[in-house]
């Protein structure tokens, strides 16, 4: 198979998605690299047929495709892994298999089809029961078994978009084999990611995109240094050791016996300084985004943040963030103008809609939003979601919950959105956020609660831990 | 936040509307300029005619601005029929009662109209956010209960003297009509209100945060949580203003159309409103146009038989195919071609 994509353009208002994309593909993992809002799932969704481009074409294997339709793509031997698994969570793996398989006939022989699928589970060492209902497997089992759905299909190209930032290191792994495999056997795979390491680890050549254009075609073996200078303006990113305030007030955490994982212990409070941050570590699929979300809205468990006096905080003083954006966090037809109205005029009658932009404004320009007041929050790309998410924290003492807050987010942004969280240790009751990335939380935290499942395994001071600890209390190993 | 983009795109895929509605009536035949002359004559062309039309316009501009709130907060408030009922039951109640007599039953009706309409919507609600049935299912039973409730009224406790028949009640006392002025019963008081209930709401909805909270509510239950409001609430209260102010569509038709309480009080307006809001995507403005559109025709539908020998059901495809080709406008968004088009020809 040969897939030759030329002089693609895509641009949504003003926003030039994608600029004469051109690149030809015909074996092995090829990376496509960029930073957030480089063009990279526009692209994706051209090819996989999602999105209909302006000008340009795809052709395989010497003829041209009909764009702007999944189906074509499909049949085409184009197939989509997604960054979360989308599967349907109530069937069985066979029934899933059934309802995707692409063939227009009314009867099927379900014996042939089962018998076909366990030879590529074989293949590939799957080792699940057909009848396994899809919503009992890990994450990366259901991107395993979605890939082999994929193949099924005949799917020659298959693409990836950022698909390990869902998952744990095992199943990474999983997955990485799976693919190397699946190369052998002469499928073009496409993988999107901004994480360096794992396109060093598995792509053999790669495209760089930058602000919708490819700039650069790369080849193993990569030179990171010039692969970061080129997807960023800086090579690399300076970070400030800043100092901080010291602060003095109080905030307790009463732990629940139940949250904890040695079954003899009692509820034990703890006392901490105002400013601090804690880092709740913990594998993907463990409770530490529980924990979090349960000291906004207390229903998980019993563990409380409370004032020194033992009493607990107003609502108010909460500034909850969720990991999925426009599932949880925000309201995907309501424009940016009108979040900050919702988010800073809360206790008013009236709006005053020209102090709300003059706001807005500089929330936009303070957290390098790049968007429209005007914008609704489907229009905007996932990093910048992340970035309207966090310009929505309140201006006042706070308590700041906040699940995954760079998920999805390259290097560079990730940082920046780290500096202004870290300025408000000055001002905030604490910081609390949930991460998978143990560097992330290695970096940033004072203060790390190790969640393994749904027990908090440790609680102790980064300065009396180390990395391998954490690694060991979250893998549950004691 | 007047948005006038949203206007001329609308005003657009009004004129290509029209020109589809245009082409139907020739397929079927019939020509569209007799058919349109005819519309016109009958609904405008005398004072008499203009308010009838008024008098259509009244309920079908108010129960879709009931909507608008309901619709706001993603709500399918499809009780908006039973809501209307109830508030006719409101009026009536009144009318019938020793108040009738004086003159200062009409406002006094109004307040029992809002009170029963804005009650049926409530249970709406509260099925939805304490039994959490589903809006669409529960407004359709609360429907049939207070078509029930009507059809029980007339031919049971409210019954003409003698006869108990589904004709209606008997007439209400005059100082229980809607208050007119002028030889031809211009009713301004109902005019007044209802351009008052537009104002009020559309400063609702865009300057307070009520407006916001039910539409952020409408978007995403989930994320109110963490804005610090609770989306049941304010789908309570959409409810409960929808309810209210399509009880007042109740009481015009009561004590303004029929003067007396009939089984099918509601007109079926309240689902013709469902199509309007879903038509002018709770476009406060763009709703009270097309009421307006709407009561024109099904005013001067009726002269088709008269003067073109048409059956009146021609209107049923009229209706049909402005509603039917404007969703299917809206979907396909051609109106910003024709907009970009039509700027880039004045430009040059």
């Amino acid at each position: 198979m040969k897939i030759q994509i030329k002089n693609l353009s895509k641009s949504f208002g003003d926003l030039q998605a994608n600029k004469n994309i051109t690149l030809s593909l015909n074996s092995g993992i090829h990376a496509l690299l960029g930073e957030n809002g480089a063009g990279k799932s526009t692209l994706v969704k051209i090819i996989s047929g999602q999105l209909s481009p302006d000008s340009g074409e795809i052709i395989i294997n010497g003829e041209n495709i009909g764009l702007g339709s999944a189906k074509d793509s499909i049949k085409n031997g184009i197939g989509l892994l997604n960054q979360d698994p989308l599967d349907f969570s109530n069937l069985s793996i066979l029934e899933s298999f059934l309802v995707g398989i692409n063939e227009n006939k009314p009867f099927r022989k379900i014996e042939i089809i089962k018998a076909k699928i366990l030879d590529l589970f074989e293949i590939y060492s799957i080792d699940i029961e057909l009848s396994t209902k899809t919503n009992s497997l890990s994450i990366g089992e259901r991107q395993q078994i979605e890939l082999i759905r994929l193949l099924y299909n005949g799917a020659k190209l298959i693409i990836l978009d950022e698909p390990t930032s869902a998952f744990s290191l095992d199943q990474k792994k999983m997955i990485f084999e799976t693919l190397k495999k699946l190369s052998d056997e002469g499928i073009i795979i496409i993988f999107v990611s901004h994480k360096l390491d794992e396109i060093f680890e598995i792509c053999e050549t790669g495209s760089i995109l930058k602000a919708g254009e490819l700039i650069e075609s790369i080849a193993k073996p990569f030179d990171s240094k010039k692969i970061l200078s080129k997807m960023f303006e800086t090579a690399e990113f300076h970070k400030t050791e800043k100092k901080y305030l010291e602060r003095v007030n109080k905030f307790k955490i009463i732990f629940s016996k139940s949250d904890l994982f040695y079954e003899n212990r009692t509820d034990f409070v703890k006392d901490y300084t105002f400013g601090n941050v804690i880092g709740i570590a913990g594998l993907q699929g463990s409770s530490n985004d529980k924990f979090i979300k349960n000291f906004f809205s207390n229903e998980f468990s019993e563990t409380r943040i409370l004032n020194e006096f033992g009493n607990p905080f107003k609502i108010e003083n909460y500034y909850y963030m969720p990991a999925d954006r426009l599932e949880r966090g925000l309201f995907k037809d309501l424009n940016l103008l009108e979040h900050y109205a919702l988010a800073f005029s809360l206790n008013k009658t009236f709006l005053d809609w020209k102090i709300i932009k003059q706001t807005a404004k500089n929330k936009i320009f303070k957290y390098n939003i790049k968007s429209n007041l005007n914008n609704s929050l489907s229009e905007l790309s996932g990093g910048n979601q992340q970035r309207v998410m966090l310009s929505l924290m309140p201006d006042n003492e706070s308590i700041l919950l906040l699940e995954q807050p760079t998920r999805g987010l390259d290097y560079n942004s990730a940082n920046k959105i780290w500096e202004m969280i870290l300025e408000r240790k000055n001002n905030d009751i604490a910081i609390l956020f949930s991460s998978t990335d143990i560097d992330e939380i290695w970096e940033y935290s004072d203060i790390i609660f190790s969640v393994s499942g749904s027990k908090i395994m440790d609680i102790s001071y980064k300065d009396n831990l180390t990395k391998e600890t954490i690694i060991k209390y979250i893998s549950g190993l004691v | 936040m007047f948005d006038f983009d949203n206007l001329k795109i609308n005003l657009i895929r009004l004129i290509l509307t029209l020109l589809i509605i245009f082409f139907t009536l020739i397929f079927f035949g019939i020509s569209p300029f007799e058919v349109f002359e005819s519309i016109i004559y009958g609904s405008l062309s005398s004072e008499s005619k203009f308010i009838r039309t008024l008098m259509v316009w009244a309920p079908i501009s108010l129960a879709s601005l009931a909507l608008i709130y309901t619709f706001s907060a993603g709500m399918w408030n499809i009780g908006i029929e039973g809501q209307i009922i109830m508030g006719a039951v409101g009026a009536t109640f009144i009318a019938r009662s020793f108040l009738g007599e004086y003159l200062i039953s009409p406002y006094i009706q109004i307040l029992f109209a809002m009170l029963f309409g804005g009650f049926w919507g409530l249970l709406s609600a509260l099925l939805k956010v304490k039994g959490n049935v589903h809006e669409i299912f529960s407004g359709l039973g609360l429907d049939f209960v207070a078509s029930g409730i009507i059809i029980f009224l007339i031919i049971g406790p409210w019954k003409r003297d003698g006869i108990a028949s589904t004709g209606g009640t008997d007439l209400f006392h005059k100082s229980s009509w809607v208050p007119t002025i002028g030889s031809y019963n211009f009713p301004l008081m109902l005019i007044l209100i209802i351009l008052f209930l537009y104002l009020i709401s559309y400063v609702v909805l865009n300057f307070t945060s009520l407006g916001i909270k039910l539409k952020a509510t409408g978007i995403n239950v989930l994320a109110t949580e963490r804005f610090y409001f609770k989306s049941d609430k304010y789908i309570i209260f959409s409810y409960l203003i929808a309810g209210s102010i399509a009880g007042i569509a109740g009481f015009s038709q009561a004590s303004g159309a029929y003067h007396k309480l009939v089984p099918s009080i509601s007109g079926g307006f309240g689902f013709l409103s469902i199509l309007i809001v879903l038509i002018s995507s709770k476009n406060i403005y763009f709703s009270f146009i097309l009421s307006f559109m709407f009561s024109i025709l099904i005013v001067g539908g009726s002269q088709l038989q008269i003067r073109l020998g048409l059956d009146n059901s021609i209107i049923g495809i009229i209706q049909a195919t402005f509603v039917l080709s404007w969703l299917i406008l809206q979907r396909i968004k051609i109106e910003n071609k024709i907009l970009q088009k039509i700027s880039g020809m004045f430009y040059k």
